[in-house]
């Protein structure tokens, strides 16, 4: 059994914390999907790409304890590099929740004459229990909506660090792709973030400032 | 590397205003790791892959941290795949601290390859670097490199070899 990706994505946007920040992927029909279900919201970095995504939403989750984080991983960028669950299991954000769209496929290459092409999930792989293993505290693999929203909830209740598998139908994107590229991404989050922890991020000329600040001195 | 030498690593770690380091320890480096990781001017994420660490990195600075990844050489060539997709395709400040495994000194037949690549690879990802022999000269690149890192939004190196790791 698998839910379908778009429900699966508007039933996380309709419990979401709303100062919650996300990091989902950087192309492909979940990045579309969300960017679509949630009108653009700058709070979502569409920044991470295949190996790495997980590695970011750590490192972000790390920086911000006070703020929940929401990853937005698939199974084919996970299984690239699977030392991402090692540090999640190691460092366990108390504000890091997983979501892996694992719909056992390759979904963004296209299908053959042969259908899709399968990731390790459709054979024997099983994230969760690889989460579990590498010290991720709270892992599930959920196969319907009222299982997901159960897991969400408990999340978003409780907090912790929890890993979520989503066995997902393939499909292409029901929305178009994004045109923007990952430095218009990048600059958006950030200024974002900026924003709602009142903190400086970016600092592109600090000897002007510097100076700025000498002059009115004197 | 020389305790005189991590010592002034640590330093230019804290005047370049990094909280955040992550990393995989080597030979060279392992004294350095152990200082910032009892040191609670940082919070200090030991990885099992340098390309996981850049991640990490990466995500931390996102969330407003200023953020080094040490490692030796050899790990630039695994962390280069998340370089090229996050520092190329994004734009990310990290501090990379390097061991420069393979320079002329170099005793250990393994290291020789980790110095045949290292430069041209930082070449090719665009990573501007700095080659610090003398221990005097250390706590300076790396405030150095930090900052052409931040201006530039893209990781910058310093290379550690000669007087911060021989007392020949």
């Amino acid at each position: 059994m698998a839910v379908d990706r778009y429900e699966m994505l508007e039933h996380l946007a309709a419990r979401v914390p709303g100062d919650a920040l996300v990091m989902a992927t950087y192309i492909g029909a979940v990045s579309f999907e969300w960017a679509a279900i949630t009108d653009e919201h700058p709070r979502t970095a569409h920044l991470g790409q295949m190996g790495d995504v997980i590695g970011l939403a750590v490192g972000l989750a790390l920086a911000l304890p006070h703020r929940r984080v929401v990853c937005l991983d698939g199974d084919g960028s996970l299984l690239m590099e699977l030392g991402q669950l090692v540090v999640m299991g190691q460092e366990q954000p108390k504000n890091l929740t997983v979501m892996v769209v694992d719909n056992e496929c390759y979904e963004s290459i296209g299908w053959g004459p042969d259908g899709r092409r399968p990731t390790a999930t459709a054979r024997r792989a099983d994230l969760a229990a690889l989460a579990a293993a590498a010290g991720v505290p709270d892992t599930a693999t959920v196969e319907s909506l009222e299982d997901l929203d159960r897991e969400l909830d408990a999340a978003f209740a409780d907090g912790g660090c929890r890993l979520i598998d989503v066995k997902t139908a393939p499909g292409a994107s029901r929305v178009a792709p994004r045109q923007t590229d990952g430095f218009e991404d990048k600059y958006r989050f950030v200024r974002y973030v900026e924003k709602v922890e009142g903190r400086r991020i970016m600092r592109l000329a600090e000897q002007d400032r510097q100076l700025m600040s000498e002059t009115r001195h004197h | 590397m020389l305790d005189q030498a991590a010592q002034a690593a640590v330093a230019g770690l804290k005047e370049a205003g990094i909280d955040f380091v992550s990393g995989l320890p080597d030979g060279w480096q392992r004294n350095l790791h152990e200082l910032v990781e009892n040191d609670p001017d940082f919070t200090y994420v030991p990885v099992c892959n340098e390309g996981v660490g850049f991640s990490v990195c990466a995500g931390a600075w996102l969330g407003g941290a200023k953020t080094a990844l040490i490692m030796e050489n050899s790990g630039l060539r695994v962390a280069s795949e998340y370089i090229a997709r996050i520092g190329l395709g994004t734009g990310v400040p990290v501090t990379l601290l390097l061991s420069y495994r393979g320079d002329v000194g170099e005793t250990e037949h393994w290291g020789i390859p980790h110095g045949i690549v290292v430069e041209p690879l930082l070449d090719a990802l665009r990573v501007p670097y700095l080659v610090v022999r003398e221990t005097g000269r250390l706590r300076q690149a790396i405030k150095r490199a930090q900052r052409i890192s931040e201006a530039q939004l893209h990781p910058a190196a310093v290379l550690v070899s000669g007087d911060c790791v021989w007392e020949d």
